[in-house]
């Protein structure tokens, strides 16, 4: 049971965070799930540099359905799902080791952070890649 | 020309929409696009940037060229904002709406009010909270970082009344949230790494990190690495804000 408190509160995390972002309303309970399934999907993977990029993709492609079957565009769904990825606490550490002097670790620590970020990135390049293509090839078939 | 003039104020008018309210730069150039071959104008150059736009749209009689420039000052998100210019830009795309039409509408979008103060610190409050949970965090970590949550988002406006930067916003937020843990801290002990860092978490816009590489990656060099910029700074100042408040606390924590 340890996994479903992480990731009840990822979603209602990313749940708030829509609201703030001022989401419309009839897209809050999906990017919320979203967000959840994500982090699960992360979780599964060992919260590595591959469970960034895979948990980032698995979004990115849920979203882009969304926003098919809706009929709106993809960054309404991604903003809010996306935001629990985000390595903060990465950040938080590598700026502790960085006050406390220990530069080696904070170089680490950096460093993984950064793998992170680009693993994200990347994850989400691929999926609006993948739906760009989608797109294409209906509007040569219409 | 009248009516050549109406719809550049329109499609202006919506890029500065999609530019103001979170919109990527490319989806701001889709939808100038969109909209000028929805108006029956295909011919339209078009290069946005985070900070501001500019077009040309070539004529019906092939010999006179229009330009218009937009500036970006303020960014904010605000999604709602955002999927209704969307909603414009298709519907002129289409050849539904008149250059009036859509003029009118998007200047109705732009009177929107924006959420109300007391709801945007609520709501971030709350995120922050969750965020401090999802990141191992326990009773008492969620109370601290809702009040740091509070805290932050309830001095943002007051950040915006005396006219601090965006940013130098983020290096204070740092600080006071850090402030206010290691205070809680001294009371009851607490988990400080959930803490800290989940009440931050809302104002790193991992988004703009994100959005920064992938327009890069897409080949938009000058926004994506002006995004980059913003993104990298932002999070600095925050980890900026945050080392000071640890430092004069002695740093060992």
């Amino acid at each position: 049971m340890d996994w479903i408190v992480p990731i009840a509160s990822c979603a209602l995390a990313a749940f708030f965070v829509a609201l703030l972002l001022n989401q419309p309303k009839n897209t809050l309970l999906h990017s919320a799930l979203i967000a959840g399934a994500g982090y699960a999907v992360f979780m599964l993977l060992g919260q590595g540099t591959l469970g960034y990029f895979c948990a980032t993709l698995f979004i990115g492609i849920a979203c882009e359905v969304c926003a098919r079957l809706m009929k709106k565009i993809a960054t309404l769904f991604i903003t809010s799902a996306l935001i629990p990825l985000v390595p903060g606490v990465g950040l938080y550490n590598t700026m502790r080791h960085l006050v406390q002097g220990n530069f080696s670790s904070a170089v680490s620590c950096g460093t993984d952070t950064l793998m992170g970020i680009c693993a994200i990135a990347l994850g989400i390049t691929f999926s609006t890649i993948i739906f760009s293509n989608i797109r294409r090839k209906e509007k040569r078939a219409a | 020309m009248a009516e050549m003039d109406v719809m550049l104020d329109a499609v202006c008018l919506a890029a500065r929409l999609v530019l103001e309210n979170g919109g990527e730069t490319y989806r701001a150039e889709e939808t100038v696009e969109h909209m000028c071959r929805g108006f029956g104008m295909p011919k339209v150059d078009v290069l946005a940037l985070p900070t501001g736009l500019t077009l040309t749209l070539a004529a019906g009689d092939g010999e006179t060229a229009h330009t218009r420039l937009v500036r970006v000052r303020s960014r904010a998100t605000n999604l709602a904002r955002l999927d209704a210019c969307n909603t414009v830009s298709r519907q002129v795309a289409k050849g539904q709406l008149t250059p009036d039409a859509a003029l009118a509408a998007l200047r109705n979008i732009q009177k929107t009010p924006p959420p109300k103060a007391l709801f945007s610190v609520l709501f971030g409050a709350l995120s922050a909270a969750f965020f401090c949970v999802m990141l191992g965090g326990k009773l008492e970590d969620f109370i601290v970082s809702l009040l740091c949550g509070l805290m932050i988002h309830g001095a943002m406006p007051l950040y915006n009344r005396c006219r601090i930067p965006a940013m130098l916003g983020g290096l204070l937020s740092g600080f006071l949230t850090a402030q206010l843990a290691l205070l809680c801290n001294l009371i009851y002990p607490i988990h400080l790494e959930p803490t800290i860092s989940g009440a931050v978490l809302p104002l790193l816009s991992g988004l703009a990190t994100t959005n920064a590489i992938r327009d890069t990656i897409k080949g938009d060099l000058v926004s994506g690495s002006a995004r980059i910029t913003e993104a990298v700074l932002t999070a600095v100042l925050l980890a900026v804000g945050i080392c000071i408040a640890l430092s004069m606390w002695g740093g060992n924590i």
